[in-house]
């Protein structure tokens, strides 16, 4: 995205080096925090429409040439936010202290959601940060970075990228037997301007979750669904985002992680690839979400992979607090 | 001599780019400051249909989609309720300087008595223990006003309210 790789249309690229786009329409898309699951509904979009056969979409980011808080500062409005602003840890900080104080949600629960993630982490070997060892006392005892927020409550600043291959019905056939459907998709804005949200919840992830369960057919989320891959940018976010998607009643995610339903030996493990927590390249990380939640459709998650899945839930989450919700399936949604 | 990986003398080539532009604030943000530099009054806008009051003011209401005026503003209390907050600890880059932004520094959102908004800004408290969401809070202004948002320095708690 531009701002964090320190260059302007950096799609630039994609014509022989970075991406076999040479002769073919290349096409940009970045929406902040949800350029991953924006790409991957286009995606869906080009082929789903017919106007394509085959489509590789490709997520990436490289932020050690940018500064993500930086960048982030210049994505809003210059008179009255960007002075105080602090990118995206700051707000998020904000929030995490006005969901604790309105639900009673403590730093040890938080803590709780880091130790999953990271261990998760320690299954997937594209994971950044992998800790296998990782203590509720190792995350409580780190340096605030910003309150509520500890430095292992935060995602870290990771480079990377992921690519999905799309294809229509007849195409699959001939790449694989073993093809993640898509069941739905859906995107939700609620954004006018920064300070005229709730801030304590997340209420376009309520919005497009709700949409896209109706889509699928999806009654109860945490028994209909086998697992999610959901983007969490700390570990409070987790435990609030896990309220605004359905899986518990508002205030309830502490209540949650703690019944353990959320772990990988869980009925309804989240995050088994580690989630944001333990790897971040921003234009990627929503787009891993879904590459993530097909893997574990297709079966092919080997060490974090969640036996017998049907279902999964794939969530992108941006800068203005919007959502984009993505279900897929191991049959076609007839 | 073997060097460490990352350690090589690296070709540098090193420039600065200016990338000025102009940024349309709007007719009303034009009066908040004009009243914010000459009269140290903070000014909302209030939707003549769902009567929501904007703190900063906005030319359109979100919910209604009413356009609002200038004749729409109202004055607002200087002292307000602390609805959210965090004492950023990090180092990073400040594009509107180019420079380190000092750290650590309080940076909250507070509800203005008559606004039904948000207005958010710097808390003058890095000790987090010090504040806590309910806590009523007065806007600060700076002795010289240029008209810009730095004309209040920042809120405060208010120890004991009147």
């Amino acid at each position: 995205m531009d701002h964090f790789e320190g260059i302007n249309f950096s799609e630039l690229m994609c014509g022989i080096e970075a991406a076999p786009g040479y002769l073919k329409p290349v096409v940009k898309v970045a929406t902040g925090g949800t350029t991953g699951s924006s790409l991957a509904i286009c995606g869906y979009h080009n082929v789903a429409s017919g106007i394509y056969n085959n489509v590789l979409v490709i997520g990436w980011e490289k932020l050690n040439e940018g500064g993500a808080t930086t960048g982030i500062i210049t994505a809003f409005d210059p008179v009255w936010e960007r002075p105080s602003l602090a990118g995206a840890l700051g707000p998020l900080a904000l929030m995490a202290g006005m969901y604790s104080a309105k639900y009673g949600i403590t730093a040890e629960q938080a803590a709780k959601v880091t130790v999953k993630n990271r261990s998760n982490a320690a299954n997937n070997p594209f994971a950044h940060l992998q800790m296998p060892n990782i203590t509720i006392d190792y995350v409580m005892s780190s340096q605030m970075i910003s309150y509520p927020l500890r430095l292992h409550d935060c995602c870290p600043q990771s480079e990377g990228a992921c690519a999905l291959i799309y294809a229509n019905e007849q195409e699959t056939k001939k790449i694989t037997d073993n093809p993640a459907w898509f069941h739905a998709v859906e995107t939700a804005h609620y954004y006018t301007f920064g300070t005229d949200d709730k801030m304590y919840d997340l209420p376009t992830a309520t919005i497009a979750s709700k949409k896209a369960y109706k889509k699928a057919g999806i009654k109860n989320p945490v028994k209909d669904l086998d697992v999610a891959e959901i983007y969490e940018p700390t570990s409070w976010s987790e435990l609030s985002w896990t309220e605004a998607l359905g899986f518990c009643k508002p205030g309830e995610g502490g209540k949650l992680l703690d019944e353990g339903i959320t772990q990988m030996s869980g009925e309804f493990p989240i995050n088994p690839s580690g989630g944001v927590l333990s790897t971040n390249p921003i234009g990627a990380t929503a787009l891993v979400r879904v590459a993530e939640a097909a893997t574990q459709v297709m079966g092919r998650g080997e060490k974090r992979q969640v036996p017998d899945v049907e279902k999964a839930l794939a969530m992108g989450f941006g800068g203005s607090l919007w959502t984009e919700i993505l279900i897929l399936g191991k049959e076609p949604l007839r | 001599m073997s060097k460490k990986k990352g350690q090589e003398k690296v070709f540098e080539i090193k420039w600065k780019t200016d990338l000025p532009y102009r940024y349309s604030i709007g007719k009303l943000a034009v009066k908040f400051f004009e009243e914010l530099k000459e009269n140290k009054k903070i000014m909302g806008s209030k939707c003549s249909k769902c009567g929501k009051v904007h703190s900063p003011p906005r030319a359109v209401c979100a919910e209604c989609f009413i356009e609002m005026t200038v004749e729409d503003m109202i004055e607002l209390s200087p002292r307000g309720t602390l609805e959210g907050f965090t004492v950023v600890n990090y180092p990073f880059t400040d594009p509107n300087t180019g420079g380190l932004r000092p750290f650590p520094y309080g940076y909250a959102i507070f509800k203005l008595d008559g606004a039904d908004t948000y207005t958010m800004h710097f808390v003058d408290e890095t000790d987090y223990t010090k504040l806590k969401v309910g806590q009523r809070v007065e806007a600060v202004f700076k002795e010289k006003r240029e008209g810009n948002i730095g004309d209040i320095l920042y809120y405060r708690v208010i120890k004991n309210e009147d």
